[in-house]
């Protein structure tokens, strides 16, 4: 039953949100639903019976569709990974004003309902279900929360992701009419055998879709203007989690199902990849708006973990689950500082900022650690994954694994370009009046940078939970 | 049930024909606007029960029709559910109807005739009862769509209206006269002893049958036969177009499928061909076309065009999932209609800007039109998604060389979501002040109750199609 | 298509003897109607011509009916029977239709369709 809660929780609390009158009831109420949820999954994976990790029920006989949820070693990690998210993202908007608070958070908990569904789904249909619910309330949260265009950028959002979706529905559509007993099973799916024509079509209907989600060069240009325009608590849930929904589709839904295909096609995944990785790293060298900079960098490390999948080894494969939540957690961290930054200034672009650091001196603390984490510097949780992905890359194709590494020297000349535009230097006016971080940042950050650290050190936890 | 198929005229198709007539006469006696939607909502409810005691063997008038109408479990299960449409449709905008002009029972006794042509369309076996039910149905439509008889607009809409629907009547008649000429029979399970008494003239059948294709696509408007279609539907009074767009359209559609699922093999290879090529430019013409407009209720119009061809796919493909799958979309897409052209007809502004921050002034009209639209945008969770669904499955399900199909269809329904997210844009992200006329609780509590509906087949379309094989 | 027009063209090639003689006219002089109907009903600009229009179309497949019933069914008489339907039905077309061209005329003074075009955009 943990899954089906897991769903539920955000689902009914989503729903009950929308009632709430009191803005800060509705922010509390946010918060206990996310810890709920936090402390369920952990309990689930650490404490309650295995047994009670999967969910069955019969949901639509005609169609040979069933409610089946099972949380597995990667869906355990990513739901993790959502629980903790959103009760990250809640605790630092703590002190943020949205006007309609109560549909914002409860779109952001039914956000929260989809991902957990798509993490955990062990049905196509069910998958697609999901896959769509998350889409849904993204889609009004960016539209009504965000800057002056969001709503023309929102909509290519959407629109791009609905045409990748439905063409996957299509290739699960047809997948249904190859099983034997005509279901929609994952093992059901494991279990077809399908010719390498069949398989060289269905892969690119599903690629192309979670190609778009990741986003992976060139189905990436809705994502920079996106992650600008909406409002930074749901940017961080777009880049923390929904990008990771791209990579785990990939892992579970293709690369079993296709293998010839992953086979044929892994050279121009690759290539892909690499083209997207340099070019969204030279692109973020070039960034004045800190947002915009974290959006490419974020493609970049998007498109590695992709490449590294298409290496097809076990190595890279570890490298890529590990990085999974990594990656998450230090783009959240991110995201946070920038909101931070923001509010206290009033502006993002990095021409207009500097020495906050004098003015800020704990925000700048933060900002190092996730700084050193985001370039993946040894003992950041992030060295090791991007270690992993590299060397995996490495035994496929040197060369490749030698372009794709630049992204680790590009990265640092970014991110710490970054760093020391906004807080070393001399204040600027804009700076003058900025104060440090409240507390409730403070809070978000801190268990953040626990986190970046202890798993940089210690990180055989992580493998156990994905083995 | 074949063992019925010699006696039965159904009920509905007698009882809607006699109900017509009384209200009608109703219209005499009762002059109050009230009094007349409540005389209509009664004899819905008396058609309905007629219906539903049919349904379950508790009461049938016996009339020996001599198999030129046949019952079957298809036919009746669409009965009810346009019966129900139509009964949702009038408590919905009952008052909107008799405010059209000063003939307000007139309007209703239309609809209950028009009602009495779908019925016999999803009855007919024979093509005589094809071409009554046909004529019984459209004809009054004539009249409703011309019933603003002040407004220019509607009776340019209804003389274009009249000139299509005549036209293909002719060629609907044509095709009958050849089918005739080359069987010598009327009934579509023409037999085959029949056929090979007459081999010479055999070869009139498939033309005659490709006469009845295209003036069944005019009908259903289908392209390239489709360019009446939104000039009528924007020029009819709102009401009208919602009931135009719902159950006439779908009675069509029933009465093609009727038709073309015995027949097609009559047309050889060709029909392999010809039903893609339509499909596809009916979707084409329907979803390129809606993106450019500027009014709601046009947009609609061209969004019906991009639904026929979805539904166009039944057609195709007439196995389970195509007979179940037009039966859910009949009831998804005519709820998602009603109920969106509900909202539209309490707009006092028709284009986009019209329903600018509607969220705002009126929250329970903006949020159950929202999903209205998300369910003929087929988003899932809404009843919409499983009705294309089982279109595309459909296709898939005859043959997996069907695939490309169903992509190019797929991305036309992604086009489609250009056109209808602009009305949640609008009512939701824009700033404005949409002016609505006044808005009754009643008509609140019925679209919520619409939109519930929506949800609850899209999470358990098994509820709808057990009913089906009950 | 393909094969339609290869039923199309096998017509003239078959053995009809003299009863498909008489009604290979029948049909010729029918389907000419049908289409000289046709052609009214698209270049023709009075309402009231396109009406006659539409007239001449439902008779030319009245013919038809009679032409089939006698020369190939004549055992039983369906086909006159279904004219007779159609003549009833293309009476209560035309009623409608002269009662909005009428009410058009009542506004419009005009009954030239080029004059009414509102609706296009």
């Amino acid at each position: 039953m943990v899954p089906v809660w897991l769903i539920l929780i955000p689902l009914l609390t989503g729903l009950v949100s929308f009632g709430l009158q009191n803005a800060k009831a509705v922010k509390a109420w946010a918060l206990f639903s996310t810890i709920i949820s936090t402390t369920l999954i952990i309990a689930g994976i650490y404490f309650l019976n295995p047994s009670s990790l999967q969910f069955n029920a019969t949901w639509l006989k005609l169609l040979g569709s069933n409610f089946s949820f099972k949380l597995d070693g990667m869906s355990k990690m990513l739901c993790l990974l959502t629980a903790a998210s959103f009760l990250i993202i809640f605790i630092a908007i703590n002190k943020n004003e949205y006007k309609n608070s109560k549909s914002f958070y409860a779109l952001m908990l039914l956000m929260q309902a989809g991902f957990m569904g798509v993490f955990t789904a062990t049905d196509a249909l069910l998958f697609y279900f999901f896959w769509e619910l998350a889409l849904i309330p993204a889609y009004f949260l960016c539209s009504m929360w965000g800057g002056e265009k969001r709503i023309q950028v929102t909509f290519k959002f959407f629109v791009y992701t609905f045409a990748g979706s439905l063409i996957m529905l299509c290739g699960i559509i047809y997948l249904y009419f190859q099983t034997p007993n005509q279901t929609f099973s994952l093992e059901s799916f494991y279990n077809l055998h399908l010719s390498n024509k069949q398989q060289y079509i269905l892969f690119w209907l599903f690629f192309i879709a979670f190609a778009i989600k990741m986003p992976m060069f060139p189905f990436h240009t809705w994502q920079p203007d996106t992650y600008e325009q909406s409002s930074t608590g749901v940017t961080m849930a777009l880049s923390g989690v929904m990008a990771k929904m791209g990579i785990f589709a990939v892992i579970r839904w293709v690369v079993p199902i296709f293998p010839e295909a992953v086979n044929h096609f892994s050279n121009i995944v690759i290539i892909l990849s690499i083209i997207g990785i340099v070019y969204a790293s030279l692109i973020a060298i070039r960034q004045d708006d800190i947002k915009r900079l974290i959006a490419y960098s974020s493609i970049a490390h998007i498109s590695l973990m992709c490449a590294a999948i298409f290496s097809q080894n076990n190595t890279a494969m570890q490298g890529v689950l590990i990085q999974m939540f990594n990656h998450g957690i230090v783009v959240i961290g991110l995201w946070i500082v920038a909101d931070a930054v923001e509010q206290q200034v009033g502006t993002r672009k990095l021409s207009e900022l500097g020495g906050l650091a004098q003015k800020a001196p704990a925000l700048a603390i933060f900002i190092v650690v996730l700084a050193f984490a985001n370039v993946a510097l040894p003992l950041a949780s992030s060295f090791i994954g991007e270690f992993l992905m590299l060397s995996g890359l490495f035994q496929y194709n040197i060369i490749m694994a030698a372009i794709a590494g630049t992204t680790i020297i590009l990265s640092s000349i970014y991110t710490l370009n970054m760093v020391q535009k906004i807080f070393y230097g001399n204040t600027v006016t804009l700076t003058e009046k900025a104060v440090d971080i409240s507390g409730n940042i403070k809070i978000a950050l801190t268990i953040l940078v626990i986190i970046i650290i202890v798993l940089g050190v210690y990180p055989q936890p992580m493998f156990n939970l994905v083995k | 049930m074949p063992e019925r198929a010699e006696l039965g005229v159904m009920n509905a198709i007698i009882f809607s024909a006699l109900i017509g007539v009384v209200m009608m006469l109703g219209g005499i006696v009762i002059k109050s606007n009230a009094g007349i939607k409540l005389l209509a909502i009664i004899l819905l409810f008396i058609l309905l029960g007629s219906h539903l005691a049919e349904y379950y063997d508790l009461f049938n008038i016996h009339i020996q029709t001599h198999g030129m109408l046949a019952k079957s479990r298809f036919g009746m299960f669409f009965n009810t559910i346009i019966i129900s449409l139509t009964l949702l449709y009038v408590l919905l905008s009952g008052d909107e109807i008799v405010k059209v002009g000063t003939y307000g029972a007139e309007y209703f006794a239309l609809i209950f005739f028009s009602l009495c042509g779908a019925t016999i369309l999803s009855s007919y076996n024979n093509l005589l009862m094809l071409f009554l039910g046909v004529e019984i149905m459209t004809i009054p439509l004539f009249v409703l769509t011309s019933s603003e008889k002040k407004n220019l607009k509607s009776n340019e809409a209804g003389l274009k209206y009249f000139l299509m629907g005549s036209f293909s009547t002719g060629i609907l008649l044509m095709g009958i006269a050849l089918y005739y000429g080359g069987t010598g029979l009327f009934a579509i399970e023409a037999s085959k002893a029949a056929n090979e008494a007459q081999q010479a003239f055999r070869i009139l059948l498939p033309l005659g049958l490709l006469f009845i294709f295209i003036s069944l696509s005019f009908k259903v408007s289908a392209a390239p036969f489709h360019f009446w279609t939104p000039d009528v539907y924007d020029g009819a009074p709102s009401v009208f177009t919602s009931f135009m767009a719902t159950i006439v359209k779908t009675a069509g559609f029933i009465a093609f499928i009727k038709l073309f699922e015995l027949r097609s093999v009559d047309m050889g290879y060709s029909w392999k061909i010809l039903l893609p090529l339509i499909i596809i430019l009916t979707l084409l013409a329907g979803n390129i076309t809606a993106v450019f407009q500027q009014s709601v209720k046009r947009m609609l119009a061209y969004s019906s065009i991009a639904h026929a061809g979805f539904m166009l796919f039944a057609l195709y493909n007439p196995n389970d999932f195509g007979k179940q799958g037009i039966m859910l979309y009949t009831v998804a897409y005519s709820l998602a209609t009603i109920g969106t052209f509900a909202v539209l007809t309490k707009m006092k502004d028709y284009t986009y800007e019209g329903y600018n921050g509607l969220a705002k002034t009126k929250p329970v009209l903006a949020a159950t039109n929202t999903i209205f639209i998300l369910s003929l945008a087929g988003i899932p969770l809404t009843a919409g998604f499983f009705a294309k669904y089982y279109m595309l499955a459909s296709a898939l399900k005859e043959s997996t060389s069907n695939l490309w199909l169903v992509i190019v269809a797929v991305l036309f329904a992604a086009v489609s979501v250009y056109y209808y997210f602009r009305v949640i844009q609008a009512m939701y992200f824009k700033d404005g002040n949409a002016e609505t006329t006044e808005i009754k609780p009643f008509f609140k509590t019925l679209l919520i109750i619409i939109a519930a509906l929506i949800i609850v087949i899209g999470l358990m379309p098994s509820l709808l199609l057990d009913l089906f094989y009950a | 298509m393909i094969e339609l027009l290869f039923h199309i063209t096998a017509f003239k090639s078959l053995p009809l003897g003299e009863v498909g003689g008489a009604l290979t006219h029948i049909i010729i002089l029918s389907t000419a109607l049908f289409f000289i109907g046709m052609y009214g009903l698209f270049t023709r600009r009075n309402m009231i011509t396109m009406l006659m229009s539409i007239e001449l179309m439902l008779n030319s497949v009245n013919i038809n009916f009679v032409a089939f019933n006698k020369y190939l069914y004549p055992d039983k008489m369906d086909g006159i029977f279904f004219s007779i339907f159609i003549i009833a039905i293309a009476a209560a077309e035309a009623a409608v239709a002269i009662a909005i061209i009428i009410n058009l005329y009542r506004t419009h003074k005009s009954i030239d369709v080029d004059d009414v075009t509102d609706l296009k955009q």
